[in-house]
């Protein structure tokens, strides 16, 4: 039996951040260390943004990404991932999900949000937007894929390196918690 | 805002991810995970379609893009046209005696 982890892509490729959002060069190196520590096999899921909106895109909240089109890209992605859980789970294999909290697409607990984005790119001091509750589309895009194929829900957390007054060692916490 | 990306992405094959992840991070590069072993054969397309579509957004916006590769995949990625990059030997230096 493995131990699978399936991980948002930007935290082994850091380059598929959001212009401004990229923390290292390359890997965010706590989330890698802890699997490691813990004997988690690492499955880099796909970046919903990227491919979709491209390397150039303007930061966005959940309200511009959340359009039937972008859903549908989103459900495509998640067949892969569901794919991926159906033959682990199959193996007997326990997996967990980490995303990327405060993220539109990757958020698990947290997205960011606003009601007025949108237009003219430089928001400025009028900036609406914030953290809140919920699921971002394609986190929720691969929920709903595995309930309809009757596969379970990993347990999953999100990773809040962009979070104000970002608390590692809470994170650090919580990771040990879902990784034990 | 700074952003610290390196604009280097290496496409790993996953028998490689565990041995050459932290050397290539050292080096820059992010990395994109091939599929393993193991997966049906729709899954590995699919995976390697996706991986594509990256791939090709990269290319498009002048990242640097490599292929650090197993061989497994290296037919199915031939349209991409990666340089393949090449490993480097474990150092040997820690063999050395002492004299």
């Amino acid at each position: 039996m493995k131990r699978v982890a399936l991980i948002a892509h930007c935290l082994i490729n850091q380059n598929a951040k959001v212009e401004g959002g990229a923390l290292t060069p390359a890997v965010w190196a706590p989330v890698v260390e802890m699997l490691r520590e813990h004997g988690w096999v690492i499955r880099q899921m796909p970046c919903p943004e990227l491919a979709f909106a491209g390397a150039r895109r303007f930061w966005g909240v959940y309200e511009q990404y959340d359009t039937p089109l972008f859903r549908r890209h989103c459900r495509r992605l998640a067949k892969l991932i569901a794919a991926v859980v159906a033959q682990e789970v199959g193996e007997g294999d326990e997996l967990v999900l980490i995303g990327i909290d405060s993220s539109p697409t990757m958020g698990v607990d947290h997205t960011c949000s606003s009601p007025t984005w949108g237009g003219e790119p430089n928001i400025g001091p009028q900036d609406d937007s914030a953290l809140v509750e919920g699921r971002g589309i394609f986190v929720a895009e691969v929920h709903a894929e595995l309930r309809e194929r009757g596969l379970p829900i990993p347990r999953s957390t999100g990773i809040r390196h962009w979070f104000p007054g970002y608390d590692a060692a809470e994170e650090h916490a919580r990771l040990q918690e879902l990784l034990r | 805002m700074s952003d610290l990306r390196g604009r280097r992405v290496a496409l790993l094959s996953d028998s490689l991810l565990e041995r050459l992840l932290d050397p290539l991070a050292a080096e820059g590069f992010g990395v994109i995970q091939l599929p393993p072993d193991g997966l049906d054969n729709a899954t590995v397309a699919a995976w390697l379609e996706q991986v594509a579509e990256h791939v090709e957004e990269f290319q498009r916006t002048g990242y640097e893009v490599v292929l650090v590769s197993d061989g497994r995949h290296d037919e199915a990625l031939a349209p991409l046209g990666l340089a393949q990059y090449a490993i480097q030997p474990p150092s040997t230096s820690r063999l050395t005696p002492e004299t």
